[in-house]
């Protein structure tokens, strides 16, 4: 049921390996049966061509297509102007161009079709001339218009020609056959080879742009690591110099904790020394001091601030939950340390 | 090149004798005397409906393609063979939508043939029991 409904060039298409190749290839079989004289050369050069794309068995029905099914010419159109294969240096155009021309000038309806695929292929009508040129060896020429008399007059004036051109070859068949063979494979070994060089052109000019972008990616690497090694050894010598800066500033600031600590001890001694003279503290206020930790010379504050640290460590409710001895011994503690405080600051 | 038979309001298989009083009737002389050259003798107006064909096709396909404004499209060929403007299939779209509806159905397969099978025998029972009920 399903197959039924895919036409047989899109069956082609779905089958491809890959889908311009196909598309190229109809468009190229379109050419083909659109010649005046189709040449077995060129049928040839088709059944090479269709190799190369995996589509050897297939030709025959390219053909078939080709002259008669517009809407699979419309898909191989919208194929190839989606992929934008032909972007570049027309390989396709070059080959479409050869198999209309390789029997003489293009039919009428191959002049109309070629300017179509230029179309397609996005070239510009100069460009095609100068590619036509290129290709052909002959200039471009108009297509004759046969909604004028002035075509069918010079037609008529050319028939006599041609009909003395096809008296020719009735004379001499063999040599003349022999020479228009020698001649078909010399232009197509010549089309090959065109062909072959333009390639090997592309080649060359992909690997020295890809060349060149290394060299421009290794040269931007090699710039930015210089950048930054040199910032990162600013960088360094920088923290260098503020931390030996931020040391002598320590020490100063040290040296002078350590001179205004000293002037104040002394004054305290003195003042000390002043107000009991040389009688040493009271045993008890000794043992108080013991107690709180301290040596003699403490003062008030610090008292204060002793008794409030060993308060808090000593505190029997840090040691609830962890045995009634604990706090009790605790407690204990706690109530030698407040004793001791309470004396201090009512004596001292 | 321009379509002689638009020009000459005929139709595009018209008889000898239509195109030729056409031709008579119309008042530009050029024209009258192009016409009676290519469409009047058999063998160039078979020429001539070979190139008219392609390039009604071509001008089909440039529509499709929104290529109708290309820089190849130009004089008569564009004025007479560009159709009017319609809506634009994509063929490739078209393509993508078919195999999605043939993959769809390739998937579902197994479970559209459960239901048919169940079907056809409700269907059976039924006609079974009305059979039963009947007799």
């Amino acid at each position: 049921m399903a197959p039924a409904c895919f036409s047989a060039f899109e069956l082609l298409l779905l089958k491809s390996r890959y889908q311009p190749d196909t598309a190229s290839l109809l468009l190229l079989a379109w050419v083909f049966v659109n010649k005046r004289v189709a040449l077995a050369e060129d049928r040839r050069y088709l059944e090479v061509l269709a190799n190369g794309y995996r589509h050897s068995p297939d030709l025959d029905t390219l053909l078939a297509v080709a002259s008669a099914d517009l809407s699979a010419i419309q898909l191989a159109a919208e194929v190839l102007l989606r992929e934008r294969v032909d972007a570049q240096s027309h390989p396709f155009l070059r080959r479409a161009i050869g198999l209309a021309t390789s029997d003489g000038a293009p039919s009428l309806r191959n002049h109309y079709i070629l300017r179509f695929l230029a179309d397609l292929s996005g070239v510009t009508p100069d460009e095609f001339a100068r590619l036509f040129r290129e290709v052909t060896g002959r200039a471009l020429m108009a297509p004759g218009d046969p909604s004028r008399h002035v075509y069918w007059q010079d037609k008529a004036t050319e028939a006599p020609d041609a009909a003395a051109g096809d008296a020719t070859p009735r004379k001499q068949p063999a040599w003349q056959r022999w020479r228009r063979r020698v001649l078909s494979a010399r232009s197509r070994r010549r089309r090959q080879r065109r062909e072959r060089e333009q390639l090997r052109q592309q080649a060359r000019q992909q690997r020295e742009e890809m060349l060149r972008q290394a060299r421009q990616r290794e040269e931007t690497r090699r710039r930015d690591e210089a950048r930054r090694e040199q910032a990162q050894r600013r960088e360094e010598a920088r923290r260098q110099e503020q931390a030996r800066r931020e040391d002598s500033q320590r020490q100063e600031e040290a040296h002078r904790r350590q001179r205004a600590h000293q002037e104040r001890t002394h004054q305290r001694e003195r003042t000390r020394q002043q107000t009991a003279g040389e009688r040493p503290p009271h045993y008890r206020v000794r043992l108080a001091l013991q107690v709180l930790e301290l040596d003699e010379s403490a003062s008030r504050i610090e008292i204060k601030r002793a008794y409030r640290r060993l308060a808090q460590r000593h505190h029997p409710d840090r040691f609830h939950g962890q045995g009634d001895l604990r706090v009790a011994l605790a407690s204990q503690r706690f109530q030698r340390i407040k004793n001791a405080y309470d004396y201090l600051m009512t004596t001292v | 090149m321009r379509d002689l038979y638009r020009r000459l309001g005929i139709a595009r298989h018209a008889t000898p004798k239509t195109i030729f009083r056409a031709a008579e009737r119309c008042d530009n002389h050029s024209l009258k005397a192009d016409a009676m050259c290519a469409l009047g003798d058999p063998a160039r107006r078979r020429d001539y409906d070979d190139l008219h064909a392609l390039l009604s096709d071509l001008g089909r396909l440039r529509a499709g393609l929104g290529m109708t404004h290309a820089p190849h499209w130009q004089g008569d060929a564009a004025n007479d063979f560009s159709p009017a403007p319609e809506r634009i299939v994509a063929r490739q779209e078209l393509l993508t939508n078919k195999l999605e509806i043939a993959l769809r159905r390739h998937q579902t397969r197994w479970r559209r043939g459960a239901w048919l099978t169940l079907a056809i025998a409700i269907g059976l029972a039924a006609a079974y029991a009305a059979g039963r009920w009947l007799i």
